[in-house]
């Protein structure tokens, strides 16, 4: 599944009724099977980029556009959010089944597809537990078992590591990338980290302080599938300069500015 | 002065001001009675009226209360030196539970001829056929509270009919007032309440007055009762008794008095009328339906209290019953009666 | 200049808390104790404090002949069935008005302005309408769980995390399906808060409807022995008022632990 945003304006009124413009005139796309990473210092407008294609918010302005086949009944989008967003009531299990329940999937089915994405994600013996019982990474897990589980054309995900502690974050990378080789679904992923959107993407869309807009589109020239060692290479380096020389002022700037 | 000095003699003072209030305990201090706004206690109202207590040395003090049971709690705690209310499961049992309240005089009967507590149904249900006490049958039927006078007088009339107090619903609505309110607004079918209660329902037209409870049931239902203490003052105690027999005579020889068959009123019978409306508050026309019948000295029906205590036992409002001597004691009324002259 | 070596010692053991398990059991049994000895002595006259040994006796007798149950049941229909409908009532109305704002504008402030009344102040309103039988008194006990529980859902709804909501949505969540999914177990916790004060709620009213004509229960039992002096059979409906109260709080904490198992509340 390809997408394609064109023009996408956003702007919203403030606490003190003043208009804020968050998107201004954002345009990318993401080819299918693409793994591509948004990058932006605070306030640049990421997250509003990923709910406006996830459909939890609507556009000011300009369009975002889905092309290619779908399976009968397939979401468009499916999200992994930075808090995790699990639901306590349920286990690992009944979290991973949410969104086949909601497609509407039967009991036996949503088992067996439930079943596949909880091995996938290593999380095979800790189907019946609780988000509380489980650590910050395995809840991670879940999220990202849950959103892959109903199986969508784009996977999208909100700064999915950045709750979890340094060591954690590095492993879950990894397995992340493990899972998307696996299913080579289109992801749309959002950080703040130079080096985790360089290390994971194809490609790393940079964007500027608010309002947001598009500086410039960074490829990453890294064989896959990728591995720790390539964090020495000068291909690696060389694209987290890049990106680094593009938003350091920005975030000098964005690091005094109030946030609204 | 010193601290000290004005300490000592703040001290004084105060002890001085607590003498002057401690001597309340001796023969001045009012006596207390406990009663209710009932045309039995009629002869009470008389005594006090037209001073028979003062003329021996006593200055009565009226406690009005809402029902029978809080009388009983108020001598048994002592706060009431005299009660005169009907003769319940709870005087009983305050007894049986260790506090010491005596039976000492008569203050109403249940009798045939006299009214004092009526079988009160819905106008409607007498128009419609209620005319026996057969007909109770299933009805719900409101009284005070339970182990009380009207309770007693429901169990024994229903058992003369062949009926028990399960086979009717025994509503209790705690005070006499509640009970009239629920027959007019239609919550009972039939209430069980003493003079002027069922005259009132007849008057305002919600009410029809099936039976007295004295034509199917006599008994000894009201009485005189002192306090533990004020029963040990024993001149006081008699002096009481000695106005509450003149007031006895007073209400019995002005109507009480029947000639064959019917009431012929005495001399002195519009004036207990007017006394009687003045202290319940009800019309003299209901007051005139009739008075409660009692010994003219007002000697108890000593009898009777056993088979009270059986009844009450049997029912399972008692444990067991309490021997005469225990808590009748008749020496007050016989020597009150010895003493004050005839008029 | 001296070199001096200070050992490092715990200033804040004072603040630790034991269990002084033995003194909770033994303070209430040498309570009991007492009481039953000053009884016997007649320091204690029985008519007033009947002692814990009367009152036991007392139990048993009522047990065996099964005037006990008698009563135990009464009350126990009332107070269910007056639970039960005042607890749905009040959940249905909590989630209604929380998350529906046409419902919130017309709910809440009918809501705040009966709220204060107290319930027991209607109870011979309601012996008008519904008569003196059963209906009356499992109104009563409703109403006083219905505002408990309508207010306590409403906030536990009006408390769900929006990230979750947002979450369901995300998943493709519908309307009701958020309802049932999302916003009802988020509310959990506050519901059975409100079921908690609810309970009290109920146990009171209970024993005031029972006083008020009524012919069982163990709030007619209470108001029976008191107008005949049985004061034995009077403490008996008082341990037994007691006990209710105790059994249905440990029910509701053990149901919570059941249903809210992700969160340990007390």
């Amino acid at each position: 599944m390809r997408v394609i945003v064109e023009g996408l304006s956003k702007t919203y009124r403030d606490g003190s009724g003043q208009d804020v413009v968050a998107l201004d005139g954002i345009g990318l796309t993401v080819e299918p099977e693409e793994f591509v990473a948004i990058l932006g210092p605070s306030g640049c407008g990421k997250s509003t980029l990923l709910n406006v294609v996830g459909g939890l918010l609507g556009a000011t302005g300009g369009e975002v556009a889905f092309e290619g086949e779908r399976r009968a009944g397939q979401p468009l989008t499916a999200t992994v959010f930075q808090e995790f967003a699990l639901f306590p009531w349920r286990t690992a299990r009944g979290n991973v089944e949410f969104g086949l329940e909601e497609l509407g999937v039967p009991a036996a089915e949503r088992r067996a597809r439930a079943a596949r994405f909880i091995a996938m994600t290593g999380l095979e013996g800790f189907e019946r537990k609780y988000p509380h019982q489980l650590s910050g990474g395995m809840r991670q897990r879940v999220g990202i078992a849950r959103a892959l589980a109903v199986e969508p054309a784009v996977l999208l995900m909100d700064e999915p590591f950045s709750a979890l502690d340094a060591q954690t974050r590095t492993l879950m990378m990894e397995e992340l990338l493990g899972i998307w080789e696996r299913t080579r679904t289109s992801i749309l992923y959002v950080t703040h980290n130079i080096q985790e959107a360089v290390y994971m993407a194809d490609r790393v869309v940079v964007l500027s302080r608010r309002p947001g807009r598009v500086l410039e589109v960074v490829p990453v020239e890294l064989k896959r599938p990728r591995h720790e060692g390539q964090m020495g290479e000068a291909g690696f380096l060389q694209a987290s300069e890049r990106i680094w020389g593009l938003i350091k002022s920005q975030a000098q700037a964005a690091l005094v500015e109030e946030r609204r | 002065m010193s601290c000290a000095r004005i300490g000592i003699l703040a001290l004084a003072w105060s002890l001085l001001a607590i003498c002057r209030v401690v001597p309340a305990a001796h023969a001045d201090s009012p006596v207390k009675i406990g009663a209710l706004k009932l045309t039995s206690s009629a002869p009470l109202f008389v005594g006090m009226d037209k001073g028979f207590f003062k003329e021996f040395g006593i200055e009565p003090e009226l406690v009005f209360f809402q029902a029978a049971a809080p009388i009983a709690t108020a001598l048994a705690t002592g706060q009431i030196d005299v009660g005169a209310t009907g003769i319940t499961a709870a005087l009983y049992n305050i007894v049986l539970g260790g506090e010491q309240i005596w039976l000492v005089a008569d203050k109403g009967r249940e009798w045939p001829g006299y009214p004092l507590t009526g079988i009160v149904v819905q106008k409607e249900l007498y128009d419609g056929g209620l005319r026996s006490i057969a007909d109770l049958k299933g009805k719900r039927i409101g009284i005070t509270t339970l182990g009380s006078t009207f309770h007693y007088s429901l169990g024994n009339i229903l058992e003369k009919s062949g009926l028990k107090l399960v086979d009717v619903r025994v509503v209790p609505l705690q005070t006499m007032p509640a009970a009239l309110e629920a027959l007019k607004g239609k919550q009972v079918d039939a209430i069980l309440l003493p003079q002027p209660f069922p005259g009132t329902a007849e008057a305002q037209g919600f009410g029809k007055i099936l039976f007295w409870a004295g034509d199917l049931h006599p008994w000894q239902t009201v009485a005189v009762f002192f306090s533990k203490k004020f029963a040990a003052d024993r001149r006081r105690a008699v002096a009481f008794m000695k106005g509450y027999v003149k007031a006895s005579r007073y209400y019995y020889d002005a109507v009480l008095v029947q000639k064959d068959g019917r009431p012929a009123p005495g001399p002195h019978y519009d004036d207990v009328v007017r006394i009687t409306a003045k202290y319940t508050e009800a019309k003299p026309e209901v007051i005139r339906l009739g008075f409660p019948y009692q010994d003219r000295n007002a000697r108890l029906l000593v009898t009777d209290i056993e088979r009270q205590m059986a009844w009450w036992t049997e029912n399972g409002f008692m444990k067991r019953t309490i021997p005469l001597k225990g808590i009748v004691d008749t020496s007050f009324v016989e020597e009150a009666a010895k003493a004050v002259p005839e008029q | 200049m001296a070199v001096e070596r200070v050992a490092a010692h715990d200033r804040a053991s004072f603040l630790l808390r034991a269990d002084h398990r033995l003194l909770r059991v033994g303070a209430l049994a040498g309570l009991l104790v007492l009481w039953e000895a000053l009884t016997r002595v007649g320091w204690i006259p029985a008519l007033f404090l009947p002692s814990p040994l009367g009152v036991i006796r007392e139990l048993g007798e009522m047990a065996a002949s099964g005037q006990l149950f008698v009563h135990l049941d009464a009350s126990l229909r009332r107070l269910l069935l007056g639970f039960a409908l005042g607890a749905v009532a009040g959940v249905a109305v909590g989630v209604v008005t929380g998350f529906f704002s046409r419902a919130e504008a017309v709910g809440q402030p009918l809501i705040a302005a009966t709220f204060p009344i107290p319930k027991i102040a209607l109870l011979p309103l309601l012996i008008l309408w519904l008569g003196l039988g059963e209906p009356s008194k499992i109104a009563v006990i409703a109403l006083g769980v219905f505002f408990p529980m309508a207010i306590n859902t409403y906030a536990g709804v009006r408390e769900a995390d929006p990230l979750l909501v947002r979450a369901a949505v995300a998943f493709g969540a519908g309307r009701w399906s958020i309802i049932r999914k999302v916003i009802l177990p988020s509310a959990l916790p506050m519901i059975f808060a409100g079921l908690k004060l609810g309970a009290g709620t109920a146990l009171l009213l209970l024993v005031a409807a029972e006083m008020i004509a009524a012919d069982s229960g163990i709030g007619f039992l209470v108001l029976h022995a008191g107008n005949i002096m049985d004061t034995t059979k009077l403490m008996v409906g008082i341990v037994c008022l007691s006990l209710l109260g105790v059994l249905s709080h440990w029910v509701l904490t053990r149901g919570e632990r059941l249903a809210v198992p992700w969160r340990c509340t007390a």
